[in-house]
């Protein structure tokens, strides 16, 4: 069984919020729901200082704490290690966003228009609803699953192909011989916070 | 390495509601374990502590699940967190609060309606089970916000201890606001204020050491500075500080009976409120450290475009 994982590549990230936007269309999520996002970094002080973007999504960890947490199972893994909600399950307690250490989750009590109220909702809107209400729901846990509908369509997920830099690549970790394995391995990949032990699956490449 | 001025992003999503449950938890629980201390120390004598005590205990933790239920997304489906006990803190918090509230239910029908000769030794025994289960009661939530991990404000032993000792004192102000109005000896009201004077200052110590050691860790500091100087510091110094420790303190050892005891019980139980809300709404999420640099998470925002959320006019 193939065991899907991410690397990006911080040297090539130059923190366009591609991603983000990438996202936020294949996916639908209502105002304020950032499945991927970007975050900001400075090392440094002034005269010798460093800005570097940082793209964080939901790492699909081996040992997901959210999954831990859950208090009705609704948060599962698929056998590709992919971490899935189960939006009949789910009570949204919210436990699992605070027990997420990347704050990948998200939940929203209702699915607000992007524009001023009052302005009539466009069809496009109309339809985004329509599927964040049949996938995801209102009011339960919502998280990234590597786009698993543009996966079954045998799509790359949408950050990875929208990425103007090619900075991020997807692949099987358990393929030795697939690119994201061959780049890890020469090219010193990391995860971010390893001192809590949940084992992600999204893998970075140093900046330098 | 990293900016200094560095912010952390704040949680939004536990708010008031829990922190009402929190108290109230805590007051239901803390009366409860008054009342049958009371009642196995005191004997005959303090009944009518011990009564208002017991039966303190389940209203005030109903109340408070009807405040989880209003948070919940979906409380349609809240049945199945029954499904997998001992998933988590939150699984097992349920089973715990329903067998306190099962619990002291019994304990106050003992009360109510005398059960003949044998039936009335087994109250000994419904007080033990339902004396552990309230201290559950109190304590479970403490380990449930122990177990964020990027949190790192709630990520210590001490938030269990810190809720414990909270929850016996706001319990006995409670018990000693309601027994005002049923005739309880003023003799053993007034030793109860002493004796809530005295975790008073045993909550202080557990606040100052808490907040000290939040400020030591590094990753908890930006938390402990929204405590002490930020913009949940008045909430802070005038509800935890102010209402809920030093006045109570002072007018229950100097203030005698009457309205000094009333009072210190409203300001007290309010204090213990504004502490509940105090950690809930200084929980930051700990900076991400990545090949050297220091990210701050983005907010999530609540309105996502600001400017835009009004009409122009005309």
């Amino acid at each position: 069984m193939a065991r899907y994982g991410m690397v990006i590549d911080l040297k090539r990230c130059y923190g366009c919020y591609s991603c983000v936007l990438g996202c936020k269309q294949a996916n639908c999520t209502p105002p304020g729901v950032f499945w991927s996002r970007v975050l900001r970094g400075e090392m440094g002080a002034y005269p010798n200082s460093v800005r570097q973007a940082l793209p964080v999504l939901c790492m699909q960890c081996a040992e997901p704490d959210c999954m831990k947490v859950c208090p009705t199972g609704a948060t599962y893994q698929t056998d590709d290690g992919i971490v899935r909600v189960d939006k009949d399950k789910c009570i949204g307690c919210k436990y699992c966003m605070m027990a997420c250490p990347y704050g990948a989750r998200y939940t929203v009590p209702e699915y607000k228009s992007y524009f001023p109220e009052g302005l009539p909702i466009s069809d496009y809107e109309k339809y985004c609803m329509k599927v964040w209400e049949e996938k995801r729901g209102c009011g339960v846990a919502t998280k990234c699953d590597f786009c698993i509908d543009r996966r079954a369509e045998g799509k790359e997920p949408a950050c990875v192909q929208v990425c103007p830099a090619k900075a991020r690549v997807f692949g099987d970790l358990d393929d030795t011989e697939s690119e994201i394995s061959y780049l890890i391995k020469t090219k010193r990949g990391f995860v971010l916070r390893p001192e809590v032990g949940t084992e992600p699956k999204v893998y970075y490449l140093p900046p330098r | 390495m990293g900016s200094p001025k560095l912010e952390g992003q704040v949680q939004t999503e536990w708010r008031w509601i829990i922190a009402a449950y929190l108290f109230l938890a805590g007051v239901g629980g803390g009366a409860y374990l008054a009342g049958v201390v009371a009642d196995f120390a005191g004997g005959a004598a303090w009944t009518t502590v011990s009564k208002i005590g017991v039966f303190l205990g389940m209203p005030c933790v109903l109340i408070g699940c009807l405040f989880l239920l209003g948070d919940l997304g979906r409380p349609i489906n809240s049945w199945r967190v029954w499904m997998k006990p001992g998933t988590s803190w939150m699984a097992r918090g349920t089973i715990i609060i329903v067998l306190f509230m099962l619990f002291a239910t019994i304990q106050s029908a003992f009360w109510i309606w005398p059960f003949p000769g044998s039936i009335e030794n087994a109250r000994g025994v419904i007080a033990v089970l339902g004396a552990i289960f309230a201290f559950l009661t109190v304590v479970y939530t403490g380990l449930l916000l122990g177990y964020s991990q990027p949190i790192s404000l709630w990520r210590t032993a001490l938030l269990p201890v810190l809720f414990f000792v909270s929850a016996v004192s706001t319990g006995i102000m409670a018990i000693v606001l309601i027994g005002r109005y049923f005739e309880v000896d003023a003799a053993q009201l007034a030793l109860l204020a002493r004796i809530d004077a005295a975790i008073l200052i045993l909550e202080m110590f557990v606040v100052v050491v808490f907040l000290y050691n939040a400020y030591r860790t590094l990753e908890s500091r930006f938390s402990a500075k929204r405590i002490l100087a930020g913009p949940i510091s008045p909430g802070f110094w005038l509800g935890v500080v102010a209402c809920g420790l030093v006045v109570p303190f002072f007018l229950e050892l100097f203030g005698g009976e009457g309205i000094a005891a009333g009072l210190s019980a409203v300001l007290g139980l309010f204090g213990g409120l504004c502490l509940r809300y105090v950690i809930l709404a200084a929980g930051t999420l700990d900076p991400m450290v990545a090949a050297g640099f220091e990210f701050a998470r983005v907010a999530r925002p609540k309105d996502p475009m600001p400017a835009m959320g009004k009409l122009p006019p005309g």
